[in-house]
């Protein structure tokens, strides 16, 4: 019997999934995505879906997020968002 | 295609007269149980009047003084098997449609058997006398059906060209429809098959749905129901006599524990699983009980197939104190998506635990980790799952 590595796991131990991905995107001149810059430019065919996600507004950054859910023309489908708060991209799966 | 129907329709009694030559000759009835009502399953053939499924008070009402005999089913089916192997030999596509009727295709057999006669001679020379045999030839199940019994035991009818005539004088009643049709017709007044030859399909199918469509089409002797041969099917049968007779579950399922252990036995290296089993039971005044267990994914299991049969048991239970168990284990699967465990070992999980400590001991930091939800309610998709180490 080995005993236990005697650490105590802290908070960190714990890893979180599906965090955003940080993405360079081409906007139109509305706002909305036309491509995704990256190594290879992979230009966005259709917008299938669109909604906005408000949380935590009572906090000193609260979540403000514009979510597109896209296909590119090569043929895959993504869930892209806009983080309001800092105009940044993100890919995430919803 | 032509179709040879073979109808023994003394059946039940033939075999038990077989057993017991005593019956020969003697009026008899064998009985079956159908919940709380007794029916009448075969009779001797000098019985006039009786029906098989009909209640054995009617039975009784028209011939009072008969010998009543519980029916012993699976001896029934085990000789009616044996007849069908032995047509099996004959031609290879035969259908044992129920206990005492069975049909044959008659088609592509003119090199072994140059006419009519020499396969109906071959197959009687396959079914024993006692049993009573009336053929039918004709084109179809239907018309196959209603010549063979349209002739005296030992005799043969054959059906060729057209089938008006025959069918003009013939009764509704031997139309393979539902009763409540039968009766249907016998309110219009429709008493014969002339009768309803008469009638146009649209109005029969306006009074009585799909089945008027049917109805129009065999009363013409067209009838497309195709020919079900035998599958060939590994059963394994297996029973056992109880010590003393009991109606204690407990005691039947220790019966039944050890005759499925046999079968698992022959199965299991195989890797199959029990589909679909017959289970009856023999009380001890020869009772016969007996229930279809269909497993809706195989049994691979003697502790799963068990459970079910427990179950049965306790949701039906037994017509009186049971002498003889048995079982016949009709259809053999393979598993279904099955997922087999990783750790077969017992006690794998402390196993896996102790494995994970040591990596983690040698590692320095977790290693293994499984997903755990902790918000799945989360509008923000990174807050629903997180990796957690496997020991919280």
């Amino acid at each position: 019997m080995v005993e236990a590595a005697g650490k105590a796991l802290r908070a960190g131990a714990y890893r979180p999934l599906n965090l955003p991905r940080l993405v360079e995107v081409t906007e139109d001149s509305s706002g909305q995505p036309i491509a995704i810059k990256g190594r290879r430019r992979q230009v966005i065919a259709a917008i299938t879906d669109r909604w906005r996600l408000d949380d935590e507004w009572w906090r000193a950054k609260p979540v403000a997020r514009l979510y597109y859910a896209v296909r590119l023309a090569s043929g895959p489908r993504l869930v892209l968002y806009k983080d309001l708060t800092d105009n940044r991209w993100y890919e995430q799966d919803y | 295609m032509k179709i040879l129907c073979i109808l023994m329709l003394h059946f039940p009694l033939a075999c038990e007269a077989r057993r017991n030559p005593a019956l020969a000759g003697r009026p008899a009835i064998v009985t079956h149980a159908e919940g709380s009502s007794r029916l009448v399953l075969g009779f001797s053939p000098g019985l006039a009047g009786l029906q098989p499924d009909m209640p054995l008070q009617q039975a009784l009402a028209r011939h009072g003084r008969v010998e009543l005999i519980p029916a012993d089913v699976p001896h029934y089916r085990t000789v009616f098997s044996g007849l069908l192997d032995r047509l099996e030999e004959i031609t290879p596509l035969v259908e044992g449609a129920e206990l005492g009727m069975a049909y044959l295709s008659a088609g592509g057999l003119e090199l072994l058997y140059p006419d009519e006669d020499a396969l109906i001679d071959a197959v009687y020379k396959a079914i024993p006398e006692a049993f009573l045999p009336q053929a039918g030839l004709a084109g179809n199940k239907f018309l196959a059906y209603l010549a063979a019994r349209r002739c005296p035991p030992g005799g043969r009818r054959v059906l060729a060209g057209d089938s008006g005539a025959f069918l003009r004088e013939l009764p509704c009643d031997e139309l393979p429809v539902s009763l409540k049709t039968r009766e249907k017709l016998r309110d219009f007044g429709i008493a014969a098959l002339g009768d309803l030859m008469a009638l146009p399909t649209g109005p029969l199918m306006a009074q009585f749905g799909p089945e008027g469509k049917r109805l129009a089409e065999l009363a013409l002797g067209v009838d497309n129901t195709p020919l079900y041969p035998r599958l060939l099917e590994r059963a394994i049968e297996e029973s056992v006599t109880l010590p003393s007779v009991t109606v204690s579950l407990p005691a039947i399922l220790v019966a039944v524990e050890g005759i499925l252990a046999r079968v698992f036995a022959k199965i299991a290296p195989a890797g199959l699983g029990i589909g679909r089993l017959s289970l009856w039971t023999r009380t001890w005044n020869a009772e016969h009980w007996e229930r279809l267990i269909q497993f809706k994914e195989p049994a691979m299991e003697l502790k799963t197939a068990l459970g079910r049969i427990r179950r049965v048991l306790e949701d039906y239970p037994q017509p009186g104190p049971v002498e003889q168990a048995g079982l016949r284990v009709e259809q053999l699967a393979c598993p279904r998506g099955r997922q087999e465990s990783l750790f077969r070992e017992v006690r794998a999980r402390d196993h896996l635990a102790e494995d994970i400590r040591r990596l983690e001991f040698r590692q320095g930091s977790p290693q293994v980790y499984r997903v755990k939800e902790v918000e799945p309610w989360s509008r923000l998709p990174e807050r629903r799952y997180v990796l957690a180490p496997t020991d919280r």
